[in-house]
């Protein structure tokens, strides 16, 4: 490499600051931020000093008839004074504050000062120019054939910035990598997969022009590139197939994951694929992708511990939301400003929480259920093409036959009235309590089952009603026999209570496990701040009906009560009454789609509730539960205590009327039908703005769910451009915000990230921070080029890539440069060489499996369980056949017990967003490619093949095998080596054929069926299990 | 990020240090040198301080929240007052849990268990600790311990990382990110979990790196055939074929060296030989066979089979003799929402022997003066009862705000009693001890700044201690 004198200079078309004069973005800003801002920063509440920092006004100010910085007056300055006081009590940063600032930190310092203190905003905030110049590198002196070789060096704009830093610094790019080596990087880049054989002589037979750009088209054009560029956004996404924290249990996502392929798959345009994600359910008519795309804000770790506060949980979901749409397309760290305006960027806690009521308003809960499998709401279902029109078929004939069954008492209220003087006897109740007697801790009553309802000895019979009635303590239960009715099913309960006070939160009865611990799955009658509630739940809140009275219930006096349901899964269904009288109530909720039946507890218990508030000092008596409706009528009897009534309306209707009836057969057939397909219909949890009043944000002091402050309104980020005025203050109006011409983080920060894995580094090398605290863009015009052009051309990822795959900076070179430049830029940030990379987790297994041929090419998907899942931390059986061989992408992601074999290869652990991975290099990972059965058996079936193709021509096989494995043909030294130990173990594996085959027994492949020499073979696994090892096929070169 | 020794590329020591020592970069120690060999050449990162008491760590993590005032905190006067009410007063509107947060009543309930006074330090021990009894005069019982968290997934997350969420380092990654391995044959962050144990569950991030380099993730031993992921050759590869691949890869990597001019090569090679010396190493430091009957004695029957509690504190007295830095045990199980006095006596009998027998084992070894030992759990127990009173079956709920831990070894007071907690064991009256200054404390003993010990993540420097964390001076010796 050639090497330009220092004297070498050049002119530039973009701006260039004069040497000498200080940049405050590049040489002042990191210094006040990394050194000064924690005291002296944006953070003016929180720290001990009011004199600040982050802007010219503030710095300038007088404080105590003291100046901090006078502009262009070092001497009048207190700063200056006071950077030089080292060894006194004045010295700043103070002593005891464990910060030091350089020498040429202070001369710094003070050459800004005496030039004017200027500020600048901070790079990444100012908007994306309109345009970028592509500058011209003009060479003043030096060989003309030098000049002339490096003018036709760029291939296109790229390479234009990275030359000039190049030649500025007086170094020139690297030579451009052999063919072979570019292939293997650029098929690596784009689909996480090494060239086949075939893809490789195809590409150094192709002599035109337009050779790599072909290649390009090739692989961005497929199933495998959609997989590698989502493989990655699982890691931003923080994508797992189960719900973390302690638990953990399983939940199905994956659905998504494919949404994401397949929008790779097509090239949805950027910032589409953000909107969709961020509120694809506020799109107008919205469709069932755009509404899937959301379920990227629930892939948050969520919690089931018992005992659980769910608010807490609430709140880290939303927080993780928030931290996540940070990270992932502003390059912010905005959780640090949860807790307190943030120390080192302008973003305040008020940002925050008015950024974070975007995210909060759904119907949700902290917990998910326990004891049953429900998926935590909202949801979205997936029925397939079959049930979603079984079940329009359905919807179709419920809503006909309940029209029918209205019209019919349409009819009959005209036509009908009671008979004079004629009294029916009350329907008969499955069951009923009086509650008189109690005897070894049960309720002897007669009951038609024969079973009575038991209860703890602490609960006391006492003058109740009538006779005795029960009084609970509100930790103890009363037990009935029955209840487990479905939603389909019509029901109704009467019982006398009678209240001591108007309680918080008491529950009457339910037929439910538990509160929070199954999501209050089945039915319940609760007192709440002394309202009557009564609802039917699936899960708690999003899918159920939940009616509460609207006067508060009487206390300290006897009142009969009873609950009505009509089977049809709808608030109006449902029905109280008090002391004979319908009860006004407001509707709570009305979404009742799905079982309220399972989870345990099959029937009511009366008084108290797993981790619930009991019905503490409460009395009931005479309770019936009836597996009907019980007319208006009826429901009066029971209040006065008549066994017999005069029938009304819907009294006839339901027992009379033989056409009414027959409809309401077939209508409840029908809802069961529903039902049983309902069950079959997967759901996911998705965002959907709740449709009742506004969840209302807290400030929350020092971020904790326990100090909520003033409630704020929604809103960006105030120190960013505002939100369009027309774009609607929600989830949309974000999105469409994040995407817009005025955003200049977004289109910055994605470019940024898909250069970081072309090339290891971003040019931003911090890439969650673009914050004050990040690194600088090591070329902010390049950056700024890339991401116009991006916009430019419709957030456009495949021409994105192709540019960045077709530059002359990406084909250079990975070996080290010999001279100077490694010293002076040990880093690479000028790019003088391609820096090479090992190969992600993902593709380090993956290699193996396509090298050998095993790779099963299946797209999308349930999560497939490989062999390591049996020596996970929590291990499960792995599966067999097919799945065993599916690309990486696939594997079962279990946040508390991830594939152990992908950890240690350093994948993502995926418990929050993370935009960049370190990769280290432990022992730990050659014990998994030597040992495991996975890269054993992927060994032992590539060799199978090749012995099965060369034969007894062991220099064929080895530069085969070499050439699969590297891409390139081995040299000669190479094969000598790899022949002596493959001659050596085959001799070896012959005198004991039993090691052979006890190798060639590991994987659930079988052996191939015809005759072959398993000492050789097995002497070909020992080749290529080395091979997979070396440093050319587990690097990215 | 590893920078190998003799990279064309790495920058003096000197200038190594003085760049990224004071936490510009997301470097420490490990990566060049251990910490010993740093302290030799009196090159250190300003992290680390001039007096070390302690080089290594065994922490005996007692999942699930023992109960401190049936085992260590002695409280009469909740025995006498059986069955009132927990005063309003004392409660003083803490949180309770969803567990017994909705209950009607709160009964307080006394130990059943009996509690006496050992060693020259007089320190109280209940019946159900004869054997940590007899180690009274070795170790502190901090009284006063308390927590954030009221729940165990938070609170062991709490304990481990200083984070109540996941996603930050464990204290074991720390100390291997900070100071490195002392032996180049066994990982320096070793985890053992008590094998077949039900409940409360441990989860892999609490060993986790988080966002330090993934090398710095705790290594399990399992009581398996593999006692590390893959650890053993494939059948059918005996060790000189195992010899002969890594020679060959060795040639193929020298060869590419000099080719590409990589000297990261050498760090791969360099990771092979280390793969395959822990081949060696680390079924000779499991196994038990050359044992003498003493240590059995010493430590209990237990201790024969392995994966149990007993048996893990011996590998943990091994695996510290090798020079392991950090060895975390986990024991679970301590969950006692019901059938405490029963429960209780089986975790007792399960792990009273073998801690106070590892403690007595590195003494007679010469290995407590330079070795921390820590018994402890994520949060107390509630001194009311949770549910109904029952005797011979009654459980206590989580407790926050006081419970006990013991510590032992290089530069802890021994034979002291810290800090003091109300009559009713629900309340701090002096001398507490948030997790934070465990932790800070933990660092100081190992010769590091808790405040200077971080790494730039994220556009921050993150602490162990996040901006917490005070040196608990009382408890150092």
């Amino acid at each position: 490499m050639k090497c330009f004198l220092p004297a070498f200079l050049l002119l530039l078309s973009t701006s260039f600051v004069s040497a000498g004069k200080v940049e405050f973005n590049r040489d002042i800003r990191p210094i006040l931020s990394e050194k000064c801002y924690k005291c002296h920063g944006p953070d003016a509440k929180n720290q001990k000093s009011d004199y600040r920092l982050d802007s010219f006004a503030h710095a300038t100010a007088r404080l105590d008839k003291r100046q901090g910085i006078s502009p262009g007056q070092v001497e009048k300055s207190e700063l200056h004074h006071r950077i030089h006081a080292a060894g006194t009590d004045d010295v700043m940063p103070p002593s005891d504050s464990k910060v030091t600032l350089t020498p040429s930190e202070i001369a710094l310092l003070d050459q800004w000062i005496s030039e004017g203190a200027e500020y600048q905003q901070h790079w990444a905030f100012v908007p994306l120019p309109k345009t970028v110049p592509v500058p011209k590198v003009v060479f003043p002196s030096g060989s003309n054939a030098d000049q002339a070789k490096l003018s036709r060096w760029a291939k296109n704009e790229i390479d234009a910035f990275v030359l000039e830093k190049l030649v500025q610094a007086g170094f020139t790019p690297s030579p451009e990598a052999s063919r072979t080596q570019w292939l293997r990087r650029v098929s690596f880049d784009l689909t996480g997969l090494p060239p086949s054989l075939a893809e490789l002589d195809a590409f150094l037979a192709d002599e035109s022009p337009e050779a790599y750009e072909h290649v390009v088209n090739r692989l961005l054009d497929s199933d495998a590139c959609a997989e590698r560029l989502t493989a990655e956004w699982m890691d931003v996404a923080r994508y797992s197939d189960s719900y973390g924290y302690q638990v953990d249990n399983d939940r199905r996502v994956w659905p998504w994951r494919d949404w994401v392929e397949q929008a790779f798959r097509k090239n949805l345009p950027y910032d589409q694929f953000i909107v969709w994600q961020l509120a694809g359910d506020l799109l107008p008519d919205a469709t069932r992708e755009q509404r899937l795309a959301t379920t990227f804000n629930r892939l948050h770790p969520q919690n089931v511990e018992g005992g659980s506060v769910p608010e807490e949980f609430r709140t880290e979901y939303v927080s993780d939301r928030v931290q996540t749409y940070g990270t992932a397309f502003l390059g912010l760290t905005m959780e640090c400003a949860r807790c307190h305006d943030h120390k080192f960027d302008p973003v305040t806690a008020m940002d925050y929480f008015r950024l974070s009521a975007y995210f909060a308003n759904i119907d949700e809960a902290g917990l998910y259920s326990y004891f049953t499998p429900a998926v935590p709401t909202p949801t979205l279902w997936l029925p397939d093409k079959k049930q979603e029109a079984e079940l329009a078929r359905f919807e179709r004939e419920i809503a006909s036959l309940s029209q029918r069954l209205a019209s019919r008492r349409e009819i009959l209220q005209k036509s009908w009235s009671s008979p004079a003087d004629i009294r029916v006897p009350l329907p008969k109740p499955i069951a009923s309590f009086s509650f008189d007697h109690l005897k070894n801790g049960a309720f002897p009553d007669a009951d038609p089952q024969g079973e009575s309802a038991k209860s703890s000895p602490n609960n006391l019979l006492v003058p109740g009603h009538r006779a005795q009635a029960v009084r609970l303590t509100g930790d103890d239960a009363v037990t009935l026999p029955v209840g487990n009715f479905s939603r389909d099913q019509p029901f109704s309960i009467s019982l006398w209570m009678n209240t001591p006070d108007e309680k918080e939160r008491a529950v009457i009865f339910s037929r439910s496990k538990a509160w929070t611990d199954a999501a209050s799955r089945g039915y319940e009658m609760l007192l709440e701040k002394g309202h009557l509630v009564a609802a039917l739940v699936h899960f708690e809140p999003g899918n159920a009906l939940r009616i509460r009275s609207k006067d508060v219930f009487p206390i300290a006096s006897w009142h009969h009560v009873a609950l009505v349901y009509d089977g049809s899964s709808r608030a109006e269904g449902l029905r109280l009454y008090l002391d004979g009288k319908p009860v006004g109530v407001e509707i709570v909720r009305d979404q009742l789609t799905r079982t309220i039946e399972g989870g345990g507890s099959d029937t009511i218990v009366i008084g108290e509730r797993m981790r619930d508030s009991g019905f503490k000092d409460g009395f009931v008596d005479d309770f019936s539960v009836f597996d009907q409706i019980l007319s208006p009528a009826a429901v009066a009897a029971l209040a006065s205590d008549q066994t017999t009534f005069s029938p009304d309306l819907d009294h006839h209707l339901l027992t009379d009327d033989a056409e009414s009836r027959a409809i309401f057969a077939k209508l409840t057939t029908s809802r069961q039908e529903r039902s049983a397909l309902v069950e079959e219909i997967p759901e996911i949890m998705t965002m959907e703005e709740f449709k009742g009043p506004p969840r209302i944000t807290h400030f929350l002091e020092r971020g904790s769910y326990a100090s909520p402050g003033k409630a704020v309104s929604p809103a960006t980020p105030a120190f960013l451009p505002a939100m369009e005025k027309g774009l609607p203050n929600n989830r949309l109006g974000l999105a469409r915000w994040t995407v817009a011409e005025a955003n200049p983080l977004t289109a910055r920060v994605t470019v940024n990230r898909y250069w970081q894995r072309m090339f290891r580094n971003g040019l931003v090398a911090t890439t969650e921070d673009f914050g004050s605290q990040g690194r600088l863009p090591t070329h902010p015009e390049l950056l700024d080029w890339l991401a116009r052009d991006f916009v430019d051309h419709g957030w456009d990822l495949h021409r994105l890539l192709k540019i960045i795959a077709l530059s002359a900076t990406y084909r250079q070179s990975s070996d080290l440069p010999k001279g100077k430049a490694l010293t002076a830029d040990p880093e690479n940030t000028l790019l003088h060489h391609y820096p090479s990379s090992p190969l992600s987790a993902e593709m380090l297994r993956d290699n193996v499996l396509a090298t050998s041929g095993l790779l099963v090419n299946q797209v999308g998907g349930s999560p497939v369980k490989p062999y390591d899942i049996a020596v996970a931390f929590k291990p499960s059986a792995p599966d067999t056949g097919a799945s065993l061989y599916r690309r990486s992408l696939y594997t079962y992601m279990r946040q508390t017990s991830p594939s152990p074999m992908m950890i240690v290869l350093n994948a993502s652990k995926r418990d929050v967003c993370q935009v960049k991975v370190e990769r280290s290099e432990s022992p730990l990972q050659g014990l998994v490619m030597l040992n495991s059965p996975q890269f054993v058996e992927a060994a032992r079936v590539l060799a199978e093949k090749l012995i099965a193709e060369h034969g007894d021509d062991d220099e064929g096989l080895i530069r085969d095998a070499f050439r699969r494995l590297t891409s390139r043909q081995a040299r000669p030294e190479e094969v000598r080596i790899l022949a002596q130990l493959f001659a050596k173990e085959s001799a070896r594996f012959s005198a004991d054929s039993g090691r052979a085959e006890a190798l060639l027994k590991i994987g659930e492949t079988p052996l191939r069926k015809e005759k072959q020499s398993l000492p050789r073979v097995a002497a070909a696994t020992v080749l290529i299990s080395t091979l997979f090892n070396y440093d050319e096929c587990c690097m990215k070169r | 990020m590893n920078i190998p020794l003799d990279s064309p590329f790495r920058p003096s020591r000197r200038e190594f240090l003085n760049r990224f020592g004071g936490g510009l970069g997301g470097i420490a120690l490990a990566s060049l040198i251990g910490e010993s060999q740093a302290r030799d050449q009196g090159t250190l990162p300003l992290y680390l301080t001039d007096s070390p008491k302690a080089k290594r760590v065994i922490y005996l993590f007692q999942s699930g929240g023992p109960s401190q005032m049936d085992l260590y905190d002695y409280k009469p006067r909740l025995k006498a007052e059986e069955g009132h009410q927990l005063p309003d007063e004392v409660r003083g509107g803490q949180r309770l849990t969803g567990m017994s947060g909705n209950q009607s009543s709160l009964p307080l309930v006394g130990s059943p268990f009996t509690f006496s006074r050992h060693g020259e330090s007089g320190q109280w021990f209940s019946e159900l600790l004869p054997y940590t009894a007899k180690i009274a005069d070795e170790i502190t019982v901090i009284k006063t311990m308390n927590t954030d968290a009221i729940n165990h997934g938070p609170g062991v997350t709490f304990f481990q990382t200083g984070s109540q969420l996941g996603g930050r380092p464990s204290i074991g990654s720390w100390l291997s990110y900070g100071l490195g391995s002392e032996n180049a044959n066994l990982p320096a962050f070793v985890v053992l979990i008590t094998k077949g144990m039900k409940g409360q569950p441990l989860v892999s991030r609490l060993w986790g790196s988080g966002f330090l380099p993934g090398e710095h993730d705790g290594v399990r031993l399992n009581p398996d055939k593999d006692a590390v992921l893959y650890l053993n050759n494939p059948e059918g590869i005996d060790i000189k074929t195992r010899r002969a691949m890594l020679d060959s890869l060795g040639a193929l990597h020298r060869l590419h060296r000099e080719e590409s001019g990589d000297a990261a090569l050498e760090t791969r090679i360099a990771q092979y030989e280390m793969g395959f010396r822990m081949q060696a190493s680390i079924p000779e430091a499991t196994d038990l066979s050359d044992e003498p009957e003493s240590t059995f004695r010493l430590y209990g029957d237990d201790a024969r089979t392995p994966g149990t509690y007993a048996a893990n504190c011996l590998l943990a007295r091994r695996l510290a003799e090798r020079g392991v830095r950090f060895v975390q045990l986990y024991h679970q199980d301590w969950d006692h929402h019901g059938g405490l006095p029963g429960g209780l006596k089986t975790k007792c009998r399960e792990t009273d022997q073998a801690s106070a027998a590892l403690v007595i084992d590195l003494k007679q070894r010469g290995l407590l003066d330079d070795t921390i030992v820590i018994w402890g759990g994520e949060f107390g127990r509630t001194n009311y009862c949770q549910g109904k009173f029952n005797p011979a079956s009654f459980g206590r709920d989580h407790h926050p705000r006081c419970f006990s831990l013991w510590m032992a070894g290089g530069g802890i007071r021994a034979g002291y009693s810290h800090g003091l907690t109300d009559d009713y064991c629900y309340n701090i009256v002096d001398g507490g001890v948030h997790v934070y200054d465990f932790q800070a404390t933990l660092l100081h003993l190992l010769g590091i700044d808790h405040e200077r010990l971080t790494y730039f993540y994220q556009g921050r420097h993150f602490r162990l201690t996040d901006v917490h964390g005070r040196i608990v001076k009382p408890i150092l010796a």
